[in-house]
């Protein structure tokens, strides 16, 4: 940013002071050739890239084919890694499983959520900061020791919701703990930590630019044609990456599941998320190794239903360029 | 030129019947019941003794008693309040790292062509995907031989180089929405990138610029595991680091003191939360140009 | 008998020596070391109160304190090991220590053992729980065993003496039935420890077995499985235990306690955990032995260390590091601050000195383990590398049969055969 440093209020003036302004910035640019100036642009990005990501993620690619303990000298395995997930691990198709269904339930519903109840936030009413506010906080819960207590409040045998339920007759199960209910009860977490996706369709609807819906209305369409035919288009950028994202996050998810079944991934493997059963081998069992082998099949599985969201977004998403 | 002022503008609120303004609110405020009560419950769990947290259900306490408050706040070896400016450092250079690092990556990715360029894309996509257990050894390493570790560096020099993909895709998303027609008639005019950047993207994107500033802050503020890694001293503590020393599940806790300080430690980004909001909504339509 | 009991009197004799050594630390020591151990802030508070006596004594060292929960822990130590930048003194688990020093991690403390590690108080029979091989990789920081921890409130309130040191499985089996119909306040009079290998190891004891042998096998059988979840399976059908899914919210941690939570009268836990569990009841709290089997050997209780002290083998100063280490354990004046927080000081002398000055859970878990002789036997061989996975895969086993997915046998045989597999890896 220190490169342009220029005030705001020059902005506004004609072409030619700005040509001469930039004169010497622009002769550099064009030396460059503009893919020069982009270069500059992700330079720090880049850079960072190259120093603190990919050097320690080739490691790891690395270490995917040695027996490396944490402690000792990283020793080479060859296959044996790779082979053991796909012959002999029946934990990794547990973790599976529930990553899978954790993840085909969670997004949708979330993002559901998120983007009905940002419609909802998206108008005139007062006092609507408050409930935006109001909604976000969960998520500010994200990572709380204390998230664990509240939700056995929840969804113990003697929790709330059975006392709820109590009411309609009905004697619930303890849901948290489990194994035929347990997942949902994390699910039903993700879901209410729905604020960031919620505050990015937000953010969309707000650039969608006012004069549309007035043309729309002039021509007499109705609220759901106007949400289907103008808002939904418009916003299809917001809805791809919200979903590319919370789908990432979600096969990624971790802490919840770290935090509420006390790092165990229990009753009965029924929360073993993914990422957390590799935790456990990285850490709890020394085997960094065979977790990093773990780590990247999983990248090639997000990677794969990326490139999946990608290919799809041709005829879907919406760009103005 | 587009005029894109932000569509609530032209919501008039007069012309809604008062019924339905009520009835949304209604539906609200019952929402907003369900979202909080969680958060009550813990209100109440940080105004009873320890012995009461965990054999009862009830919201409301039998007896009232703050001490856990001020217990929580000194409780510690170091007070909480440094741990609110530990934090708050933290995540300010977040913030700024973030915001001016990712979006300078997302403008060149969005609005500018180099060979290359998907290739690069798809290998910024790629850092999501890895998950951070495995890269946390070999980045430890990396940051002990420089000497970082036990330092807030490690936290926030990454952010200044732009190293959470996250923020570099949904600013990309954004840019991309902004007509292409500007960009083209500020180059007729012999406007360099980078004034393209600054005049026109920039101001354009205010909103996404305060989502990334929101959640950089906001997820700073939440993050233990790197603060648990990097930082040794209790000095050094961010507040999530002091929460978890109130808990040690193989012996002695300090549940209604971390109640306490966990309402507490909401208040800030709550309150922070709520004026970046402005900068969110008002965004567009005061920057909203012709 | 225990080391425990022999240390106590054989000590007593050399108070008078050993008090000479105890004072300062036998020469001047300088450098700078970093200590990182578990535990929430009263633990915090004593060991940072320790460590300013022993820099207040020696000038020209610097130690540097650093702790977190027991969570968070592991991650942390296994980073700073993993990464060459491993904290000179280290409080360790009894399991994870194994884990660490077969992994080459720790220092062998034995060669230091006549000139710096004195450790005067404390008998050779005190520190087998921390060697291996004949090399000692850790200090016993406490002495613990498990213990039941019985809610006394809730039986006087349902009119019922709280059962005594001694009863057999069948009597606990009765009397959890009786106070789960006669209190109001809870449902279950046990909690269900089919999954909680500590009671499965003294089960097995108590039946002559082991659960690992010398060489770090398996040293129980698929039949002794089938009986071992055969037995749960009685006591869930006879209304003594909670059901699958109450059970399922025990975490091993104080706050998910069956106790705690208030659904069962009794559990299981260990004994210096008692002022954890005062803590977070209202009601009181009491230890007893845990109920004996038919023809029991008496020796299904030993005594473990609640944690050890080890030194890191990569640290730049062993001499000091382990100096601090001896100073920690046997100063007279560090035990009165460290109190019995965690666990039983293993040295007669620091247990002389701190035993008037004790609060009342303090003194009851001081007495109990002083009362457990007759219940204890040897110590068991080390556990295993790979013996944190076999207990992780004990709860799940576990819970398959409590939740009627595996039946007794087919549990059993599970198990067996996926430790064995784990132990052979």
């Amino acid at each position: 940013m220190s490169s342009n440093s220029e005030p705001p209020a020059y902005a506004g003036a004609a072409a030619v002071p700005l040509v001469v302004a930039n004169g010497r910035r622009a002769r550099l640019t064009r030396a460059l050739g503009s893919s020069g100036a982009a270069y500059v642009f992700l330079f720090p990005w880049l850079a960072g890239f190259l120093i603190l990501t990919a050097g320690p993620a080739l490691y790891s690619l690395y270490l995917s084919f040695t027996d490396y303990d944490l402690i000792n000298v990283p020793r080479w395995a060859g296959l044996d890694n790779y082979m053991r997930i796909a012959t002999n691990d029946p934990k990794f198709q547990d973790s599976v499983r529930v990553t899978l269904t954790f993840v085909l339930l969670s997004v949708p519903l979330k993002l559901a959520v998120a983007l009905g109840v940002a419609m909802l936030l998206n108008r005139g009413l007062r006092g609507l900061t408050v409930y935006r506010a109001i909604f976000y906080l969960p998520s500010l819960l994200g990572t709380s020791v204390a998230i664990a207590v509240l939700w056995r409040q929840l969804f113990a045998g003697d929790g709330l919701i059975n006392n709820l339920l109590l009411g309609f007759g009905i004697q619930g199960p303890s849901w948290i703990s489990n194994p035929d209910t347990a997942l949902y009860t994390l699910v039903i977490l993700a879901v209410w930590q729905f604020g960031s996706p919620m505050i990015i369709f937000l953010a969309g609807l707000r650039q969608i630019p006012a004069d549309i819906y007035e043309a729309a209305r002039m021509d007499g369409a109705s609220k759901s044609r106007q949400f289907w035919r103008i808002t939904l288009p418009m916003l299809t950028p917001v809805v791809f990456f919200n979903a590319v994202v919370q789908t990432i996050d979600a096969f990624k998810a971790f802490t919840s599941a770290f935090i509420i079944s006390g790092g165990t991934g229990g009753p009965v493997n029924s929360t073993l998320f993914y990422t957390l059963y590799l935790y456990q081998e990285a850490f709890g069992y020394f085997r960094m190794g065979y977790a990093a082998a773990l780590a990247w099949i999983l990248l090639v599985i997000i990677a794969l239903f990326t490139a999946f969201s990608f290919l799809s977004a041709r005829y879907w998403v919406h760009y103005d360029d | 030129m587009t005029d894109i002022r932000a569509a609530e503008a032209h919501e008039e609120p007069r012309e809604r019947p008062i019924w339905r303004s009520i009835l949304t609110h209604v539906l609200l405020a019952a929402f907003s019941f369900a979202m909080l009560y969680p958060i009550l419950w813990m209100l109440s769990a940080s105004l009873r003794p320890s012995g009461e947290i965990f054999g009862s259900t009830s919201l409301i306490p039998s007896q009232v008693q703050l001490q856990s408050y001020p217990e929580g706040w000194f409780g510690l070896r170091v007070s909480f309040g440094q741990f609110f400016v530990n934090s708050m450092v933290i995540a300010v250079l977040s913030v700024i790292g973030n915001v001016a690092a990712c979006s300078l990556a997302a403008f060149a990715f969005a609005r500018l062509n180099f060979p290359w360029k998907n290739f690069w894309f798809a290998l910024m996509l790629g850092t999501l995907m890895l998950p951070y257990h495995v890269t946390l050894i070999p980045q430890y390493v990396l940051f002990l031989n420089l000497g970082w570790v036990d330092t807030i560096l490690p936290l926030v020099v990454p952010k200044f180089m732009a190293t959470d993909a996250f923020f570099i895709f949904l600013m990309v998303q954004f840019f991309r929405g902004i007509p292409k027609e500007l960009d083209e008639a500020a180059r007729m005019d012999g406007c360099s990138p980078f004034r393209i950047y600054w005049k026109v993207i920039l101001p354009l994107s205010l909103p996404v610029l305060a989502t990334a500033a929101i959640f950089s802050f906001l997820w700073t503020w939440d993050d233990f595991f790197g603060p648990l890694i990097y930082l040794n001293s209790m000095e050094d503590y961010t507040v999530q680091l002091g929460l978890r020393s109130f808990i040690d599940a193989t012996g002695q806790s300090n549940w209604s003191g971390l109640f306490a300080m966990s309402i507490l430690s909401l208040v800030p980004v709550f309150l922070l939360f709520i004026f970046f909001q402005r900068l969110l909504i008002d965004g567009i339509a005061t920057t909203g140009m012709k | 008998m225990s080391g425990f009991g022999k240390g106590r009197s054989a000590a007593l004799a050399g108070v008078a020596v050993t008090a000479l050594l105890a004072g300062p630390a036998i020469a001047q020591q300088s450098g700078d070391i970093r200590m990182l151990w578990w535990g929430s802030q009263p633990r915090a508070d004593r060991t940072f109160a320790v460590i300013d006596m022993y820099q207040e004594a020696n000038p020209d060292v610097s130690i540097q304190g650093e702790t977190v929960g027991w969570a968070d822990y592991w991650t942390r130590l296994a980073t700073q090991v993993a990464g060459r930048n491993a904290p000179d003194v280290i409080q360790q688990d009894y399991r994870y220590m194994f884990e660490y020093a077969g992994r080459g991690a720790l220092l062998d403390m034995m060669p230091y053992r006549d000139e710096i590690l004195t450790l005067p108080g404390v008998t050779e029979a005190d520190l087998e729980s921390g060697m291996s091989d004949g090399q000692l990789w850790g200090v016993n920081l406490g002495v613990n065993s498990v213990a039941m921890m019985v809610n006394a409130t809730i039986f006087e309130e349902a009119g019922i003496p709280v059962p005594e040191n001694g009863v057999s499985w069948q009597e606990i089996k009765d009397i959890a039935i009786e106070v789960a119909e006669k209190s109001d306040r809870i449902e279950y009079g046990v909690e269900d420890s089919s999954g909680y290998e500590p009671s499965l190891h003294n089960w097995l004891r108590q039946r002559g077995k082991e659960l690992y042998t010398e060489e770090g096998e398996l040293a129980f059988d698929v039949q002794d499985m089938t009986e071992w979840y055969q037995f749960w399976a009685d006591m869930r059908d006879s209304g003594a235990t909670p059901p699958p899914d109450v059970q399922a919210l025990d975490q091993r941690s104080i706050e998910t306690h069956m106790v705690t939570l208030g659904n069962a009268a009794m559990g299981f836990a260990n004994s210096n955990q008692l002022v954890g569990f005062s803590q977070l009841n209202e009601d009181e709290i009491v230890m007893r032995v845990f109920p004996l089997v038919e023809d029991s050997t008496s020796e299904g209780h030993f005594f473990k260390p609640s944690q050890l002290l080890s030194v890191a083998a990569s640290t730049e100063f062993p001499e000091l590091s382990l100096d601090f280490v001896n100073f920690f354990i046997t100063d007279t004046e560090a035990g009165k601050v460290l109190d019995v927080e965690r666990g039983v000081p293993i040295s007669s002398d620091v247990r002389d000195a701190i035993r008037p000055e004790l609060d009342e859970d303090g003194l009851a878990q001081l007495e109990y383990i002083e009362g457990l002789d007759p219940y204890a036997g040897p110590l068991p061989p080390p556990p295993p590398q790979g013996a944190g996975e076999i207990d992780q895969m004990m709860i799940q086993i576990g819970q398959q049969v409590a939740f009627g997915q595996l039946t007794p046998e087919e549990g059993a045989e599970r198990l067996v055969s996926q430790a064995e597999s784990i132990l052979s890896r």
